[in-house]
């Protein structure tokens, strides 16, 4: 339910992915997407002592990261890897940041 | 900055007003009619009916563009959920949330997609300490999970900062004096500032520091 | 098993007096004690009054790795932060959330947490994420030559092709991740966490999980 009163024009909100996969470089943040790269670092990242694993995705055009909340590894991600990550990202700094994205795993 | 805030309690509207006087654009989110009712209609803040804890009334309120999310309700497990989605889902750069229970304190971080807890009790504590105890030091905000702490001393007569300039108290280096409450103004403290009796003093600590902070300012 | 049953509703009660029935060691934990009436008399497991994702709370009901953890209250947001506690703080793998809102149950799914919707719901669902029962079969058929199995991909087959598992005798005729079902082509790779069903020859369902680890070990 939603009553909005007053309300000036605003965006309709994420638009579902676009199947289509673009660049690190080219990814918007605050937006669905969907990037293609290689795990170049993985991170243990223990925040407050619970544990999270922080991946760095890294194509022809950058690298981006993203942490997986929760846990230590997921099977099949190890550097080298390649994968296909679909999310929202967040800007830090001047690298994406993508919390618990969907992945997909290619062959190596 | 556009800001969404979650919750549209006494603490929600207090956020949404004093933000909506500094220029921002606000939405406030609520689900009780009958808080809708008799608020929604008052006021230049835009109000929204519906739960923020869906996906679908944070895409209504464009959570998407906001530059701030407040999850400001009664209730901790939204708070976290409604954090959780806005950091996931949405990308929201700097997401605040407000811990009601101080035993849920531990949850309120990057886990739950946190980047700001904002503890009532700390806060009602740290008003009520400064009205019966002045000259103690008062913790006011958790940021970064815990490693940095926004805390306030109001110093006394007996204080061994008082006369002493802010660049030669010997404050730790994980500290920095944010601001200084002198005659209920706001001073920007300046190395050369000469602490008086009865200022206000908000120090940002990092690390282990609070201890030698305290003994600086309090004795 | 240990099994750890948090909220006692309809649903809860009824989950926790069929575990008891079959010879589980069960605690069932709600925040009010009106509640255990539910589980009427042949309830032989244990009753906690408290909030089911406080880590005290769950500590005193004997929590460990080796537990399983249903959160089945009857709120959504309840049940993954009790969820994601078990999982995260107690490393519990065994874990099931019950949720109502499809949409939040897409995004908890990601965080690895299996989810039940309500509307779908049975105990017997339910109970297949926390109680493995390696010698059931969803089908078998007339000829009793081929059964179909279900199973949760741990990480040692993660990354291995639905080809390779097919040639290992472990055909994959559907396969569900994050709560979306597909037909899967031989070259998607499988993931930890995906729910895939297998038709396997009736003979051979016992030795399906050493099959799934030793096709990942070969890959």
């Amino acid at each position: 339910m939603g009553i909005l009163r007053r309300r000036r024009a605003t965006s309709d909100g994420p638009v579902p992915a676009d199947r289509s996969i673009v660049t690190i470089a080219d990814a918007p943040p605050r937006r669905n997407v969907r990037v293609c790269g290689q795990v170049t670092r993985m991170r243990a990242r223990p925040t407050s002592g619970l544990p999270a694993l922080a991946v760095s995705i890294s194509d022809d055009s950058g690298t981006a990261i993203a942490v997986w909340t929760g846990r230590r590894a997921i099977g099949g991600v190890a550097l080298g890897r390649r994968l296909v990550i679909e999310g929202v990202a967040t800007r830090r700094g001047d690298q994406l940041e993508f919390m618990n994205p969907e992945y997909t795993l290619l062959v190596r | 900055m556009k800001v969404v805030i979650a919750g549209a309690g006494s603490v929600g509207r207090y956020m949404a007003d004093q933000l909506h006087a500094s220029g921002h654009e606000v939405t406030l989110v609520d689900q009780t009619p009958a808080v809708f009712d008799r608020f929604g209609s008052e006021g230049p803040v835009t109000w929204f009916l519906g739960d923020a804890c869906e996906v679908a009334t944070l895409d209504a309120v464009s959570v998407a563009d906001a530059d701030v999310l407040a999850a400001v309700t009664g209730d901790d497990e939204d708070n976290l959920v409604i954090a959780l989605l806005a950091k996931q889902e949405f990308g929201v750069p700097r997401v605040v949330a407000r811990v009601n229970n101080p035993k849920n304190e531990w949850m309120f971080n990057e886990m739950w997609g946190v980047d700001v807890a904002v503890s009532t009790p700390h806060l009602l504590t740290a008003v009520v300490e400064e009205a019966v105890n002045v000259g103690s030091f008062v913790r006011l905000l958790s940021l970064e999970g815990g490693d940095a702490r926004l805390a306030e001393v109001t110093l006394t007569e007996k204080s061994p900062a008082i006369g002493s300039a802010i660049a030669d108290l010997g404050l730790p280096r994980e500290s920095t004096v944010v601001a200084l409450i002198r005659d209920r103004h706001v001073v920007v403290p300046r190395g050369d500032t000469v602490l008086r009796p009865n200022d206000e003093v908000l120090v940002l600590v990092t690390g282990d520091a609070e201890d030698d902070v305290r003994r600086v300012l309090v004795g | 098993m240990h099994v750890i049953v948090v909220g006692c509703g309809r649903v809860g009660s009824t989950v926790a007096n069929e575990l008891v029935a079959r010879d589980h060691d069960v605690v069932v934990i709600d925040r009010r004690r009106e509640a255990f009436r539910r589980l009427g008399s042949r309830f032989t497991g244990t009753t906690m009054t408290g909030v089911g994702f406080d880590r005290d709370v769950l500590t005193r009901a004997r929590i460990t790795d080796q537990s399983a953890v249903m959160a089945v209250t009857s709120g959504d947001n309840s049940n993954i932060l009790i969820a994601r506690v078990a999982r995260e703080t107690f490393g519990v793998e065994r874990v099931v959330a019950r949720i109502y809102d499809p949409k939040r149950a897409v995004i908890y799914e990601r965080l690895g947490i299996p989810t039940v919707a309500s509307v779908s719901w049975t105990s017997a669902r339910a109970l297949r994420h926390v109680l493995p029962d390696p010698g059931h079969s969803d089908w078998i058929d007339p000829t009793s030559t081929y059964a179909l199995v279900e199973r949760k991909v741990q990480a040692a087959t993660a990354g291995v092709s639905v080809g390779r598992l097919d040639e290992a005798g472990l055909r994959v005729v559907l396969l569900t991740r994050t709560g979306a079902a597909r037909l899967p082509d031989r070259a998607l790779l499988v993931q930890q966490d995906d729910l895939i069903h297998l038709l396997v020859r009736a003979d051979a369902t016992a030795d399906v999980d050493r099959a799934l680890v030793e096709v990942g070990a070969h890959r």
